[in-house]
């Protein structure tokens, strides 16, 4: 995928440029707000990289620009500013997902991805499958194999948010906020409760398993071993 | 620190602005006075000088010109003050009676200054103008009736020193006035500014003083301590944020710093994989207690999203669903007492974030088999939320101290966590106007949050 990277710090911008490209993407990149806006708003790219705090034009104004010249390419703000309305700002400013520094760069990649695949229209689908494991979105139901499997509201949750990323990274991150909700790190291993009970209901009892874990970044669901 | 001036002060200014308009208004109503008593006077003058010419030309044509010199030489003799003087002359111009100068003789209305010979009881004789009236007769004659105006003249002199000496009095008054009350007003200033200078040097305990001299400016410091104790508060926050960061940081740095130097010289790509995993999730923690640090700085700033109207009894049902599983994982019961259609007004992430904050502190820091209850019910009170267990409790004494923040119990020193937790908690409910309440369980630890209700909507 092509992207764009604004970001001003030099350590900064090699060591993402470097993540994204070894996970196979072409990054343009830029240290100025007004070449994010140019360059956006003249090319096509599947995702939007900006750090907050650049010069000249920071980067929420530059998404703000952008949003205004109707550029709808997904956008992703990088920030050391975490305060509780930043994120907030930052999201209605037109941001599609906002990472607070520092974060692991295997974070930032599963996010890119995430986003970049994102389906035009969710409504239009119906059914998720992934090998022989489907979820059907208007009756709320799972099976694989044909053999249906009862799920409680937040593994349904679960699983939905997983399958709709197949065969892509989720990180825990990515969970606690698109799944419960939470901008916040809680001390228990919430995530690691329900992944166990999710795993134990979908791959148990069958040959193969769906749902695998990576290790240090999240987990990832797909069809074929990794 | 800049000081003022009495002279330079709002007071002193103020009374120079009173003096300088009413000694504008002073001349203005002078100026009418005068045009008006201008005015009367003249008329008063001239329907004097029209009624005497009257009659004394009433007889003209009976009598002629005989009669008028008499009626002159009567009114001249009289012993009555005369108010009007005369002047008649032939057609030659020649005087026939009357003592004003031949400069009066004029048809109509005139004017001619001169000397009376009359001078009236005690008065010098000085040179006076006199409003003058001619009529020519049939035969070609002129008779002249003149009368002063001096009386109109006098009070118009007496009027104007009047208004311009009352004018300096009250201007030279209301200066003294402002001065003074300009002087007064600073030496309370001067108290105020003392206080702002000693505030400035560094004394955030000093406050200022009642200015006094009327409610609304003792209301004004007042609110200025008001925004001072706020101000003191915040800057006690964001010392307490400092200390915390520099002391409690150091360990995990220590840490970090010590597994790093254990890694050199590692012969195998095993250990450098482990030690570099250990690492990194000994610079996660650092990040969640640098994270939650600052969190609380905002939130004791009074940083926070919008209010809104929060379902809780749903929030608390999803809680519930969420950490039943990491409770059966941990070996311990989670159940859950939560009443319906239960609402609060506040910032929904801060309240998700301080519920599973006590959800966790009791998963976190007791032993497998201990059971927790999760509950939420509405009464007189307000809405409360009850988080209990009957694990081994804190000590009474240690109740207001674990809500400090990186305060820990020795028992808890093994658990995971930096005892930001419950400082966390804390803060959000002094954010919402909740108050928190820890009891003792008997055994266990019992957390009562109460929050208002929110106004049905």
């Amino acid at each position: 995928m092509k992207l764009l990277l604004l970001e001003d710090d030099d350590a900064t911008r090699s060591h993402i440029e470097k993540a994204l490209t070894s996970a196979g993407h072409v990054v343009d990149v830029c240290l100025t707000g007004p070449d994010a806006v140019f360059l956006a708003s003249s090319n096509e790219y599947s995702v939007i990289i900006l750090d907050r705090m650049v010069p000249e034009l920071d980067g929420l104004s530059a998404l703000k620009q952008l949003r205004a010249q109707g550029v709808s390419t997904p956008a992703i703000l990088l920030t050391g500013m975490d305060g509780i309305r930043d994120r907030v700002e930052g999201l209605e400013g037109g941001a599609d997902d906002y990472l607070v520094k520092p974060f692991a760069t295997t974070e930032l990649v599963a996010r890119v991805a995430a986003l970049a695949r994102r389906p035009p229209s969710v409504d239009a689908i119906t059914m998720l499958r992934v090998g022989d494991l489907e979820l059907d979105l208007l009756k709320r139901t799972v099976s694989r194999a044909g053999r249906r499997i009862e799920l409680q509201a937040q593994e349904m949750k679960l699983l939905e948010y997983l399958m709709r990323h197949k065969g892509e990274v989720v990180t825990r991150t990515m969970m606690l906020e698109n799944v419960w909700s939470f901008h916040f790190d809680p001390q228990t291993n919430l995530i690691e409760s329900h992944m166990s009970r999710l795993r134990a209901k979908i791959d148990r009892g069958f040959d193969a398993d769906l749902i695998h874990t990576i290790r240090g970044s999240g987990y990832r669901i797909e069809a074929s071993p990794p | 620190m800049k000081k003022t001036s009495s002279f330079n002060s709002a007071a002193f200014r103020f009374a120079l602005l009173i003096a300088g308009l009413f000694a504008v208004g002073s001349i203005v109503l002078l100026t009418i006075v005068e045009h008006s008593l201008r005015a009367y006077a003249a008329e008063a003058t001239a329907v004097g000088l029209r009624s005497e010419l009257a009659v004394l030309t009433e007889d003209w044509p009976d009598g002629g010109k005989q009669e008028v010199i008499d009626s002159i030489r009567r009114r001249q003799r009289s012993a009555f003050e005369q108010p009007f003087h005369y002047l008649l002359l032939d057609a030659d111009s020649k005087r026939l009676a009357g003592d004003l100068p031949v400069t009066a003789a004029r048809p109509g209305w005139g004017r001619v200054t001169f000397v009376d010979d009359r001078p009236q009881l005690g008065e010098p004789s000085d040179a006076e103008t006199f409003q003058t009236l001619g009529t020519r007769l049939s035969d070609g004659s002129l008779l002249v009736v003149a009368t002063d105006t001096f009386d109109v003249q006098s009070v118009r002199h007496r009027l104007v020193a009047f208004t311009i000496g009352s004018s300096i009095a009250l201007t030279i008054l209301a200066l003294i006035g402002g001065y003074l009350i300009g002087l007064m007003f600073l030496r309370r200033l001067d108290r105020v500014n003392g206080a702002v200078a000693r505030i400035m040097s560094g004394d955030m305990t000093e406050r200022l003083p009642a200015i006094g001299m009327s409610a609304e400016f003792d209301h004004l410091s007042t609110n200025l301590n008001a925004m001072l104790d706020r101000i003191a508060a915040l800057m006690e926050g964001l010392r307490q944020v400092s200390t915390d960061i520099a002391h409690d940081l150091r360990t995990p740095l220590t840490r970090l710093q010590q597994r790093l130097e254990a890694m050199r010289g590692s012969e195998s790509e095993a250990a450098y994989e482990t030690g570099i995993s250990d690492a990194l999730t000994q610079i996660g923690e650092i990040h969640v207690i640098f994270r939650a640090l600052l969190r609380i700085g905002q939130i004791e700033g009074g940083e926070r999203g919008s209010l809104v109207r929060i379902d809780l009894s749903e929030l608390m049902r999803r809680l519930e669903e969420a950490y039943q599983p990491v409770a059966e994982d941990a070996g311990k019961t989670l159940r859950a007492a939560i009443d319906d259609g239960i609402a609060v007004v506040g910032d929904a992430e801060l309240i998700a974030q301080l519920l599973t904050n006590l959800i966790d502190n009791a998963l976190v820091h007791t032993p497998p088999g201990t059971n927790i209850t999760f509950a939420l019910h509405e009464g007189a009170a307000g809405v409360v939320v009850m988080v209990s267990d009957n694990g081994p409790g804190v000590p009474a004494d240690q109740h207001g101290k674990i809500l400090r923040r990186f305060y820990r119990l020795d028992q808890s020193r093994h658990t995971p966590g930096a005892g930001l937790g419950l400082a966390l908690v804390a803060s959000i409910a002094a954010l919402h106007g909740a108050e928190l309440l820890l009891e003792d369980n008997e055994p266990g630890l019992r957390i009562h949050l109460r929050f208002a209700a929110a106004a049905c909507s």
